[in-house]
């Protein structure tokens, strides 16, 4: 009869009816691994210290049950100061008070918590001591490791709480309304001495904050990664479309990359990977159309030309929103712009101006007067000064693909496509002489690793060829980082 | 007769729902996608207690929804103990624009949150605390969060307040365009094209739906085309920035329950459609 009563006592309406869905509504609880706690009878909470409301979520936890036996453990001096809510405290929660900095007492201070496990009461246990700062634990203090020596038959229940810390952090009176998470983990039975315990029982819920903040919105700011650059540079039908995919593929390995060719695609773990899209991306395909379409060299230029320096715009977005590891250029725009004056300016073409050339088209050039003989030569270079698009940049490694232009000839015959204007052997022949000529320039005057591979291989040879001289390069730049 | 035949339309839809979640409860089966009929159920609800009790009565429990949605966002976000009392002002900012929408006040509706809430929030956050520190991006992200959970939801109580069926004409249209794009999303396909399929598919049942609903929502038949070719365009829009969003604040699509992600993730769809709609017809049709 008395225990029926009880049941119906207030207190457990309270609990039922009004602080239940109040934390439900208004703060928002998810409880996990309810079924842990749902069939004991006899049980000792351990949880991290956070807010006031730590209690009250606890409470929202408990079998019905287990509502007038449990225990949470409490220091008087901080809630006797107002008469009110210590009566409420005491009327609702029924703690265990300790008093502290009383030391000369001299009682043993878990006699209490003792007194109402022996009653087959269960404790709420807070082993931080006090409220920490907001989303820190402290280590554990040693009162637990004891008690729970003490009692080998009773299960202890370690309880993760995550949110109360910013619903309500020490130091603020207002309460927000921010959801919750209380993760319960399975009962144990321990066994061993009582730092052990303690140890453990620490253990066990730092890897529970772990499990629920691993997935936690963070607001750095992502640290980004230097991509590293390589450029493969050949005549058409020298197979760099080719390589520079199997390098992408394969470097993707690592880490992500990304290949700038006719189309723009990045690379995970060998697979493609889809990016949202670019519109400079979209406005460059629409103008390469335009160059593959042209009759003769004249049309070709403007449209190459304004391809070429979209590449380059292009390289600048993916290192600044995709921050990939590796970028795989098919032909970087610098060099291949620089090249292909040799098809319109053959005159005009040689080391000494190729050399000019990129100092001005990287923006080095500040030293070249007007009145130099380059911009007479080349008025291109002039205007794109004038407009202030040569800030081209100059790729990491270089690699050539050197084939001679009869046998890439075939091979743009096979394809079977519809011949580029450019795509004869006497011109592929002049072309391969100014990448040659532009390599030279590259490794003597800026010091970039260039490679020379022969293009006549198999795919498999080069590739291979390719990738070991990458893996030393690589090597030698994590070195000297 | 005919002339309760829509108030009767509301609640047979509000019944089927509540039947659903009765069928649910007693035999204790798990019908699919019972999230997202949850938030499809208070929209309903919403619209019968509007036909049947009060308007006033209803725009309340959008409020609560309002309530939800932004109390999810703000759980997610990492906060700095300084923004506590920028947070109170957002949630405060709820109540006063349900009761403008409740007295019918357009002007003060329209400008409570950009222009009082928005600039009542940074001051609150300035005198939170004494850091300095992540201020600008505290601003943006609790105003963002008002604005897109509180000011674009809020647009689809005044809306019902013009008329019942414009608002479920919109809800109607989320659905379809949610059914499409759910199919859709299984598969990998580019983001452009996939976003074009989705529309070029869902468009068809959008225009179709708006025209046979253009007797309840009293829109003429051109206005009810081109919003039917519309809405399925700010749909698709919200549905794939909040997608977006929701991946930057860690929500995980396996495993998502209130207050991680399923609040946001069910609603998505609504935030960009209902504030533009709102204005087309405000525009062309008040």
């Amino acid at each position: 009869m008395r225990k029926l009563f009880q049941i119906f006592s207030l207190r457990i309406f309270i609990h039922l009816f009004i602080l239940r869905p109040f934390v439900k509504l208004f703060f928002g609880i998810n409880i996990q691994g309810r079924e842990n706690i749902s069939q004991l009878d006899r049980y000792i909470i351990v949880a991290n210290h956070n807010s006031h409301l730590d209690i009250l979520l606890l409470f929202c936890i408990l079998p019905v049950k287990g509502i007038l036996i449990t225990h949470p453990v409490a220091a008087k001096e901080y809630f006797s100061k107002s008469k009110l809510s210590f009566y409420l405290i005491n009327f609702l929660f029924s703690p265990v008070w300790i008093e502290r900095g009383k030391p000369q007492e001299r009682r043993d201070p878990l006699k209490d918590i003792k007194d109402r496990l022996e009653d087959r009461h269960n404790v709420i246990i807070f082993p931080e001591g006090t409220r920490g700062n907001p989303g820190e634990m402290k280590h554990f203090k040693s009162g637990i490791g004891r008690l729970a020596a003490l009692y080998r038959d009773i299960p202890i229940v370690p309880v993760f709480l995550f949110g109360p810390e910013r619903v309500l952090p020490k130091g603020s009176n207002i309460p927000l309304p921010l959801w919750n998470e209380v993760i319960i983990a399975p009962p144990h039975f321990y066994q061993g001495a009582h730092t052990e315990i303690t140890h453990s029982l620490e253990k066990i819920i730092n890897e529970l904050e772990q499990s629920v903040k691993a997935f936690r919105h963070k607001r750095e700011t992502v640290v980004k990664k230097s991509s590293i650059t390589i450029a493969v540079l050949g005549i058409d039908g020298s197979g760099k479309s080719t390589l520079s995919r199997n390098l992408a593929q394969n470097l993707s390995v690592d880490g992500v990359s990304c290949l700038v060719s006719d189309a723009l695609m990045f690379y995970e773990n060998n697979q493609p990977k889809d990016m949202q899209p670019l519109i400079t991306e979209k406005i460059r395909e629409m103008i390469g159309g335009y160059a593959k379409k042209a009759k003769s060299l004249k049309f070709y230029k403007i449209p190459k030309l304004t391809e070429l320096l979209l590449r380059d715009h292009l390289l600048d977005e993916i290192k600044r929103w995709y921050s990939t590891d590796f970028i795989i250029l098919d032909g970087a725009p610098l060099l291949n712009l620089t090249a292909w004056t040799c098809l319109y300016k053959e005159q005009y073409f040689n080391k000494n101006t190729c050399s000019k050339a990129i100092r001005i088209l990287t923006a080095k050039g500040e030293e070249f007067q007007k009145s130099d003989p380059i911009f007479k030569q080349f008025p291109e270079l002039s205007s794109l000064k004038y407009l202030k698009l040569n800030h081209l940049k100059l790729p990491d490694v270089v690699i050539f693909l050197d084939v001679e232009s009869a046998i890439a000839c075939k091979r743009i015959d096979k394809r079977g496509e519809k011949k580029q204007v450019h795509e004869t052997e006497e011109k592929l022949g002049k072309l391969r002489e100014a990448y040659k000529l532009v390599c030279n320039v590259i490794l003597e005057d800026w010091n970039i690793p260039t490679i020379s591979i022969d293009g006549n291989k198999t795919v498999e040879d080069v590739v291979a060829e390719t990738e070991n001289y990458l893996k030393k390069f690589l090597k030698e730049n994590a070195d000297g980082k | 007769m005919f002339g309760e035949l829509p108030k009767l339309t509301i609640l047979v839809v509000f019944l089927i729902l509540t039947l659903l979640y009765a069928i649910r409860f007693i035999l204790r089966k798990e019908i699919p996608f019972v999230s997202y009929i949850n938030y499809l159920w208070i929209y309903f609800l919403i619209f019968s207690v509007a036909e049947i009790f009060s308007f006033k009565i209803a725009v309340w429990i959008l409020a609560i929804l309002c309530f939800w949605s932004l109390r999810e966002y703000f759980s997610l976000i990492d906060i700095r103990l300084q923004d506590r009392w920028g947070i109170i002002g957002a949630y405060l900012s709820i109540p006063f624009m349900i009761y403008y929408i409740q007295i019918d006040w357009y002007g003060m509706f329209i400008v409570s949150i950009p222009v009082y809430a928005f600039l009542m929030i940074p001051f609150l956050i300035a005198i939170g605390g004494k850091e300095s520190k992540g201020i600008i991006f505290s601003t943006g992200a609790i105003d963002f969060g008002m604005f897109l959970f509180v000011y674009c939801l809020g647009h689809i109580g005044y809306l019902a307040l013009y008329s019942r069926w414009m608002a479920i004409m919109l809800i109607t249209n989320v659905v379809i365009c949610d059914i499409i794009t759910y199919f859709i999303q299984k598969k990998t396909i580019p983001v452009l094209k996939s976003i074009m399929l989705k529309y070029f598919i869902s468009s068809p049942f959008t225009v179709l739906m708006t025209v046979l609903l253009s007797n309840w929502t009293t829109i003429p038949t051109g206005h009810s085309i081109s919003l039917g070719l519309m809405i399925p365009v700010l749909i698709i829009i919200g549905n794939h920035t909040i997608n977006y969003i929701k991946f930057d604040l860690g929500i995980d699509e396996k495993n998502m329950c209130p207050g991680r992600g399923a609040v946001i993730d069910n609603m998505k769809s609504i935030f960009y459609s209902a504030p533009v709609v709102f204005h087309y017809i405000r525009y062309f049709l008040k």
